[in-house]
């Protein structure tokens, strides 16, 4: 399993990553290929049923830093994912993952292995606060442009942080 | 000075006395921050070894409470720290205790022979247990006061064995 894990890191060393900053949020995502992403959930021993569904989506690592002085609000309702041609993708809710799970009769433990590895669906961020998780799309071959939007303040009336990032691209296994 | 500035001194002293708690929050070591205090969830779960513990039977004295996976990354960077500190604090009234969340044995032991033998785990074996304390994310940590309060949570990963969080803990209020 060292050896996978081993490989599974340096994979995604391979991977572009991007990384964009809009002060006072630093914004890392890390799109990673179905191979990589069946390796993991294989090597935890999640139901073949499992894997195959999720090697057809779009998994991308978010990486979200508070680098300001404030409270900033996480919330996916306010990201919003478009192709080139303006469509928006709809982004499968945690919840809706979890139904899809109990429908299939996944073990529990699975289940909250797979939650984990989610990005939270809101949170807020103390500063200098780091913490990350999964995005999952329909995968897609274009680029992708996300709109994401931040509350800041103890109450969210500060200053609304709003994060473009394009050209973002669901990764495909090596050839 | 005029009978008139004693009124507003007495405020400004009452001001300043007022403030004690809040230096006291200022001086919390890096990420970690005070936590709405309310009742710790009790578990009762068993270790890598079979041994049980419960949460209620460590009441009397701190407990620092860490969540944990193989698969998550600061959480391997942080278990070495989380050994050290546990070994430093050996002497102390905090009870360390490791929960990993949704892993089998082999995966546990696996892990904690590589990245910090001395350390030991309980295996929350369904997850049900981290999703009743409702971390931010993995890893997490809190500490439990002797009351069975938790008072604060850190966030992400610490330095735990640097002495800003050694002494911090050290002189948590019995």
């Amino acid at each position: 399993m060292r050896t996978l894990l081993t490989s599974l890191f340096l994979a995604g060393l391979l991977l572009v990553t991007r990384t964009g900053v809009a002060d006072p949020v630093k914004l890392k995502l890390t799109p990673r290929t179905p191979e990589q992403m069946s390796a993991f959930y294989e090597a935890r021993g999640f139901p073949p049923q499992m894997i195959e569904l999720l090697s057809h989506q779009c998994f991308i690592t978010v990486g979200i830093h508070n680098t300001g002085k404030d409270i900033i609000w996480l919330d996916l309702a306010n990201w919003r994912f478009t192709t080139a041609d303006g469509k928006q993708l709809h982004r499968p809710h945690r919840d809706d993952w979890k139904q899809k799970w109990q429908a299939m009769g996944v073990p529990l433990a699975k289940q909250s292995t797979f939650r984990w590895t989610l990005l939270p669906e809101a949170l807020d961020y103390q500063p200098d606060e780091a913490e990350g998780g999964n995005i999952i799309l329909p995968r897609v071959k274009g680029p992708i442009t996300l709109y994401a939007e931040f509350a800041s303040g103890a109450d969210k009336r500060g200053p609304l942080i709003k994060v473009i990032h394009k050209n973002l691209r669901c990764a495909e296994n090596p050839e | 000075m005029t009978c008139r500035s004693l009124p507003l001194l007495a405020v400004l002293f009452a001001l300043l006395v007022g403030a004690t708690p809040l230096s006291a929050d200022n001086a919390l070591p890096k990420g970690l921050r005070n936590y709405t205090p309310g009742p710790a969830p009790n578990f009762r779960l068993t270790d890598i070894d079979g041994e049980s513990f419960n949460l209620k039977d460590a009441r009397g004295g701190w407990v620092f409470v860490h969540f944990w996976a193989s698969w998550c990354g600061p959480c391997r960077k942080e278990m070495p720290a989380v050994e050290r500190m546990t070994t430093l604090l050996a002497d102390d009234a905090v009870t360390v205790v490791l929960v990993n969340t949704a892993e089998d044995e082999d995966t546990v032991f696996t892990f904690l022979a590589g990245v910090a033998p001395e350390m030991n785990s309980l295996l929350d074996r369904d997850g049900s247990v981290t999703e009743a304390w409702q971390p931010r994310g993995l890893p997490a940590t809190y500490l439990v006061d002797p009351q069975g309060i938790i008072r604060y949570q850190a966030l992400g990963g610490r330095p735990w064995d640097q002495p800003l969080y050694l002494d911090f803990l050290r002189n948590l209020p019995r």
